[in-house]
C-alpha cells in the first residue's frame, strides 16, 4: 500500500480533512480520517513491474548488480561485454573487433585508478578467497571489506602485508557477527603466520577504534555442537552451563574455545547424548587436558552432578 | 632503596637492562681472541656477548665502546656488573678518560595484587586495556603515567614491564589497584 497526498482533490468533501490516501492496489482514493472513498479506478500512473517470462522480466529491470564494498569499484563501474554484437544482436565486423577488443583491454586497464584501487583490487580477492575458504556468509565478507577500507583510508596497511591485513579483517568482522572464527582457523587458510595476524588485528582495532569485546565462550555453541551432531536441548544445556560458569568468572583467563569445549562436553552427558573428550576436543581444536581440566572446575564450582 | 617498598606490594624486580657508553672504542677482535667465557660472533650479530656469574648478567659489548647490560635483578646490580666489565676491556681499547654513562632501560618487576580478578569485567570498565583470551591468557593494560604496560592476570598476579626506575613499578602498581578499587572489580 502506497500513502501519499494527492494533489488534485486537496480536501476531503465529507469531513474536510487533508490526510488522503492513494491506494494503487485498490485503485481508490480515500479519506483517512472518515473513510469516504473520494475516487474510484484511479490510474497507476507508475512504472509496469510485472513480467510473464524471464525475458519480460530483465527488460522490466531498470537497475544493475547490487552495489557491493567486496569489489575494489563497489561493482559500479561499467563494463564492456565479451560477446562481438552490436545492440542489435548483430555481429561486429572483424576490422571493429579487433578496436573492441583494444578497447576492453583498456577498459580494463583503466579501471584500476591509481594506488589505492590497484590495493584494493588485489586485497579483496584475497579477502574473497579466504573467505571461500572459510565459508563465510555474505554478510560477513561485506563487513570485512568495509574494514579494510576504513584500514586503506586511514593509511593503516603502509608497512603490512595485504595477506595478514586481510586477514585480521576477517577475523574483526567474524566477531562483530558474532560467529567468531579462531585466528587457528583463520591461519590455515592464510599465507601468513599467526602472530604476524594478531599483530595486524590488535594494530587495526586500536587504530580503528574498533571495540570488540572478547569472544564469549557461548558464540562457539552452535557450531561446535552441530559439528559434533548434538541436539538443539544439549546445545541449550550447554549455554545454561556457561551462563553459570560465565557468572562465577570461570571464563577469566581461560580460552573460549576451551570453556566452551567443555561446557558442551557435560551438557551432551547430561542429555545422555555422549561424545568422547577426544571428538569434542577436535572439534574446538583444544587439547583433551584442557578439556578435561575445564569441566572438573565446572563441576567444582557449579555443583554439577553428572555421572562421567 | 626502594626495596622495602617493592616488598610491600609483593613485588619482585626480575630483569634489569641498563645501556652505557664508554665513549670509547673497543677492539673487540682483540678482546675476544684473548678473553674466554664470551661470544662473538661478528658474521651473525656485530655484539660480542660477556656473562659474567657474579652478579649473573649477560652483556653485549659493541666496538663503538656501548654496552647493554641485562638479566641484573636490580639496578645497583646492573651498575656493578657494567664496572666489571668495564675493568675486562681495560686492556683493549685507549684508556678510560671519561666516567661510563649509564643508564636504565628497562625494569621488569612480577608480583601479586593478593585479590582475584575477574578480567572479562575489567576489559568492560578500564579504558586502554586489552584482553584476548584466544591468543593470550593475561590482560594488557597499558599506563601513559608511568609509561609502563602491566599484563594482569585472573589468578592476582601481576608483571609490569617498561619500567625505567623502580618507583615507576610502584607507582604503577599503586595507580592501578587505586582504579580496581574505584571500580570495584577487586
Amino acid at each position: 500500500m502506497e500513502k501519499t497526498e494527492t494533489k488534485t482533490v486537496h480536501a476531503c468533501p465529507e469531513c474536510g480533512s487533508h490526510k488522503l490516501i492513494r491506494d494503487y492496489s485498490r485503485a481508490e482514493v480515500t479519506c483517512d480520517e472518515c473513510g469516504l472513498v473520494i475516487s474510484e479506478d484511479i490510474i497507476d500512473t507508475g512504472p509496469e513491474w510485472r513480467a510473464f517470462d524471464h525475458e519480460q522480466g530483465e527488460k522490466r529491470g531498470r537497475v544493475g548488480a547490487p552495489m557491493t564494498y567486496t569489489i575494489h569499484d563497489k561493482g559500479l563501474s561499467t563494463m564492456i561485454d565479451w560477446k562481438n554484437k552490436d545492440i542489435h544482436g548483430r555481429d561486429i565486423s572483424a576490422g571493429r573487433r579487433a578496436q573492441i577488443y583494444r578497447m576492453r583491454k583498456w577498459h580494463k586497464r583503466i579501471k584500476v585508478a591509481d594506488a589505492k584501487d590497484r590495493n584494493l583490487a588485489f586485497a579483496l580477492t584475497e579477502l574473497d578467497r579466504l573467505s571461500s575458504h572459510l565459508h563465510l556468509p555474505r554478510n560477513i565478507r561485506e563487513g570485512a571489506a568495509m574494514v579494510y577500507r576504513k584500514a586503506v583510508d586511514k593509511r593503516l596497511i603502509r608497512g603490512r602485508s595485504i595477506e595478514s591485513v586481510t586477514s585480521a579483517c576477517i577475523y574483526i568482522a567474524c566477531r562483530e557477527y558474532k560467529v567468531p572464527r579462531t585466528l587457528d582457523e583463520i591461519v590455515e587458510h592464510s599465507r601468513v603466520d599467526k602472530k604476524e595476524i594478531g599483530r595486524s588485528y590488535r594494530f587495526i582495532t586500536r587504530e580503528l577504534e574498533i571495540k570488540l569485546y572478547p569472544t564469549s565462550p557461548v558464540d562457539y555453541i552452535p557450531r561446535f555442537a552441530t559439528e559434533l551432531g548434538l541436539s538443539g536441548k544439549v546445545q541449550r544445556k550447554a549455554q545454561d552451563i556457561l551462563e553459570g560458569a560465565i557468572k562465577v568468572g570461570l571464563t577469566s583467563g581461560r580460552g573460549p574455545t576451551g570453556v566452551c569445549a567443555a561446557a558442551i562436553y557435560l551438557a551432551a552427558i547430561m542429555e545422555g547424548e555422549r561424545r568422547t573428550q577426544k571428538a569434542v576436543s577436535e572439534v574446538a581444536k583444544v587439547t583433551e587436558v584442557t578439556v578435561r581440566n575445564r569441566y572438573k572446575e565446572i563441576i567444582e564450582k557449579l555443583g554439577i552432578d553428572v555421572k562421567i | 632503596m626502594s626495596e622495602s617498598k617493592l616488598g610491600k606490594y609483593k613485588m619482585t624486580v626480575q630483569n634489569v637492562v641498563t645501556s652505557a657508553n664508554l665513549f670509547n672504542r673497543v677492539d673487540l677482535v682483540k678482546a675476544a681472541s684473548s678473553l674466554d667465557n664470551i661470544e662473538y660472533e661478528p658474521e651473525q650479530f656485530p655484539g660480542m656477548v660477556i656473562r659474567l656469574d657474579e652478579p649473573k648478567t649477560a652483556t653485549l659489548v659493541f666496538g663503538s665502546g656501548k654496552l647493554v647490560c641485562t638479566g641484573a635483578k636490580s639496578p645497583e646490580e646492573s651498575r656493578r656488573a657494567i664496572f666489571k666489565i668495564i675493568e675486562i676491556l681495560k686492556d683493549y681499547g685507549t684508556p678510560m678518560e671519561k666516567e661510563p654513562d649509564i643508564v636504565v632501560q628497562n625494569i621488569v618487576a612480577s608480583g601479586d595484587l593478593e585479590m582475584k580478578l575477574n578480567l572479562d569485567d575489567i576489559i568492560l570498565t578500564l579504558p586502554n586495556c586489552e584482553y584476548e583470551p584466544e591468543q593470550f591468557p593475561g590482560l594488557i593494560y597499558r599506563l601513559k603515567e608511568p609509561k609502563v604496560v602491566l599484563l594482569l592476570f585472573g589468578s592476582g598476579k601481576v608483571v609490569c614491564t617498561g619500567a625505567k626506575s623502580e618507583e615507576d613499578v610502584i607507582k604503577a602498581i599503586e595507580r592501578v589497584k587505586k582504579s580496581l578499587i574505584e571500580e570495584g572489580l577487586a
